[in-house]
């Protein structure tokens, strides 16, 4: 592979697909995910659907804490606002979920500009604790409003009537003719959330190249400096909460079509906050490409952590959730110590080994 | 009268327990400004050790110092193997580290004493109660006060007037110049660990106690715990001591007296209300009680 060719313009330093090799790879990459669902067996479908909702709420954290600078363990709260909007709106009002959806992200992005003030205020760890307090407000809000939540029992998301293909279809699993191709269902919510989540890349990926993201990566590394050079701190971080809950908010309403059934504590806790801070710092802090590895990389690692789990001794005595949780712990730990940039360092390294070939350095 | 002093007395003894849990946060952060988000581990670790050790046959006492001194000798452990080699690196960084720290010991104490509730023994009856006026009080909690006000007695004095607490404050202040002065820095950190996580044992067994049970969830109480931290000012162990009194008594007399009135809203409500207390708290004082004021400009 050949080294980046010689930059000569701003448009050829801010495209994303900079030369030949880069759009030979998105081909070659999107024919690969265009055929997976009809590969893939229906687990590991199901394990890329889920790999594809946390690559939608990584990128949304990436924003607040990657870009801006903004600790948040919050992020458990605008996911479940996400999930209990789309969910109750499907259900009570029998909305379409092309409307739910969205619905679920402005939902989560008014208490995420609610909150953005607080940061305006508050720095670093006094900021990560409120959100922390967030999550625990959210969770007490959602479980005592039972008539539309239905608290503790949990809420059905109405899959049937959203993903079911006729009117004699009886479950959302039927097959539906697109065109030629009879698509089924978790093949369904495949391409849906494929989009989504190309969606949200993109989002991410502008807001990095554009003057909004410089912004947030200012106030991040200097705000006062940031401030002197005409950036206004307040509105920055301000935005920053508003997009990052708005994606969250989408992401947790896919979460919901992805579980069909949905309640409160699990699985939106303080572990949920703390997998998706895992996913940021495992990619590498500050890129998407780092929020879309890390996500991809946590979300595989449970299956996995299931086979490998049982193998061991003494963790076989846990259960196959805190199996996978062992595993990803110990894989953070080793990543903070060893590998500061995350697997971005590790792709960078790779990369910077191919490109000297046949030399070291 | 005699249900308020009822909810007075066991919202101070919870408070003293907060204070514990919370000054274990304070002595870290001001040492080596890592927030320690395993502190509800240690608490766990301490009542555990606790309730083995005193399983074993050692005596009350005897049982209660060596679990102390086991669990500050593990978070020693942690700092040195773990924290030593980030020193320097973002705080995010640190804060993230004792999370999944406090994922995998909670993982290895499921693994050591599984999931069963077990009763925390006491030197009294388990259940003893004394007649003060017309209320019925537990001694469990009248011993938790006591301790408390013993330990962080202990702790001011330590602090104020041991060579280790002068170096202690002397690292808080500024860690070079502590170091070109000759404060064995990593030697206080590795004190201000063992000194956390003592602090978190003792709070350990005296939540474990009858009312409540001990079981490897037991170190959720940290997570109230940090309102105090936060309401007290993240630097100032006086204020999170202040804090975490008030906010024990604040939420019982919550669970006693608003609850009832919030209907539906109102169940559980007192679990959440430091939460809620601290953010309104902090919109009007954003460095907490006593917390040191940073001079800003934007």
């Amino acid at each position: 592979m050949p080294t980046r060719a010689l930059v000569t313009s701003y448009a050829q330093d801010l495209a994303l697909f900079p030369d030949r090799w880069h759009r030979l790879g998105l081909v070659l990459f999107s024919a690969l995910l265009l055929t997976l669902p009809w590969v893939a067996d229906p687990r590991w479908l199901s394990v890329s659907n889920l790999a594809l909702v946390a690559i939608v709420g990584s990128v949304a954290l990436m924003i607040l804490t990657g870009f801006a600078g903004q600790i948040s363990m919050g992020h458990a709260a605008f996911l479940a606002l996400g999930a209990y909007t789309t969910a109750v709106l499907g259900e009570q009002w029998a909305l379409p979920f092309w409307l739910a959806l969205p619905a679920g992200g402005a939902v989560a992005a008014a208490v995420g500009l609610a909150i953005g003030p607080f940061a305006l205020r508050l720095r670093g760890l006094y900021l990560a604790i409120v959100t922390l307090g967030l999550v625990f407000l959210v969770n007490h809000m959602l479980l005592t409003f039972s008539d539309l939540t239905h608290g503790v029992s949990g809420i059905a998301v109405p899959m049937v009537t959203w993903f079911g293909a006729e009117a004699s279809a009886t479950d959302f699993r039927s097959a539906t003719q697109w065109g030629g191709l009879r698509v089924v269902g978790d093949q369904k919510l495949y391409f849906l959330f494929l989009a989504l989540a190309t969606g949200a890349v993109w989002v991410g990926k502008n807001v990095q190249r554009s003057n909004t993201g410089r912004a947030m990566m200012a106030v991040r590394d200097q705000d006062l400096a940031a401030s002197v050079l005409g950036v206004d701190p307040a509105r920055t971080k301000v935005t920053a909460f508003g997009l990052s809950s708005f994606l969250a908010g989408i992401a947790g309403g896919m979460f919901a079509l992805q579980q069909q059934y949905i309640t409160i504590e699990p699985p939106f806790d303080l572990n949920m906050s703390i997998e998706y801070i895992a996913m940021i710092v495992l990619g590498g802090m500050g890129t998407v490409f780092g929020a879309v590895a890390g996500a991809v990389a946590l979300v595989a690692l449970s299956p996995l952590a299931e086979i490998v789990g049982r193998q061991l001794p003494l963790i076989e005595r846990l259960s196959s959730a805190q199996q996978s949780t062992v595993l990803f712990s110990a894989l953070v730990l080793a990543v903070l110590v060893f590998e500061p940039m995350g697997l971005l360092g590790l792709w960078l390294r790779i990369k910077r080994y191919f490109a000297a070939w046949p030399f070291r350095y | 009268m005699s249900g308020l002093l009822q909810l007075l007395v066991s919202g101070l003894a919870l408070g003293a327990i907060y204070a514990l849990v919370a000054l274990g946060f304070v002595v870290i952060y001001r040492a080596s400004q890592v927030f320690n988000f395993a502190q509800g581990e240690f608490v766990a670790f301490g009542a555990l050790m606790m309730v083995s050790l005193h399983a074993e046959g050692l005596p009350w006492l005897a049982a209660v110092a060596l679990s102390c001194v086991l669990t500050g000798l593990l978070g020693a452990l942690v700092e040195r193997v773990l924290l030593r080699p980030l020193v320097g690196r973002p705080v995010f960084v640190t804060i993230i580290l004792t999370i999944f720290v406090g994922a995998l010991l909670r993982a290895g104490m499921t693994i050591a004493w599984g999931h069963e509730l077990r009763g925390m023994p006491t030197p009294w009856d388990t259940m003893a109660e004394v007649q003060v006026l017309d209320a019925q009080l537990l001694v469990n909690s009248l011993g938790a006060m006591a301790t408390g006000a013993l330990v962080l007695g202990l702790y001011f004095v330590l602090i104020r007037r041991t060579r280790m607490g002068v170096a202690m404050r002397a690292t808080a202040s500024d860690q070079e110049v502590a170091l070109a002065l000759g404060i064995p820095v990593g030697r206080v950190f590795g004190a201000t660990w063992f000194l956390a996580g003592a602090l978190a044992a003792l709070a350990g067994i005296f939540l474990g106690m009858y009312p409540r049970n001990v079981d490897i969830h037991l170190g959720f109480v940290a997570l109230r715990a940090f309102p105090a931290v936060i309401v007290g000012g993240l630097d100032s162990a006086m204020g999170t001591v202040i804090a975490g009194i008030l906010l024990g008594v604040l939420e019982l007399l919550c669970q006693g007296y608003i609850n009832p009135h919030l209907g539906e809203f109102g169940k559980n409500f007192h679990a959440v209300f430091p939460y809620f207390v601290m953010i309104l708290f902090l919109m009007v004082r954003p460095y907490g009680l006593f917390g040191s004021r940073e001079v800003e400009r934007v």
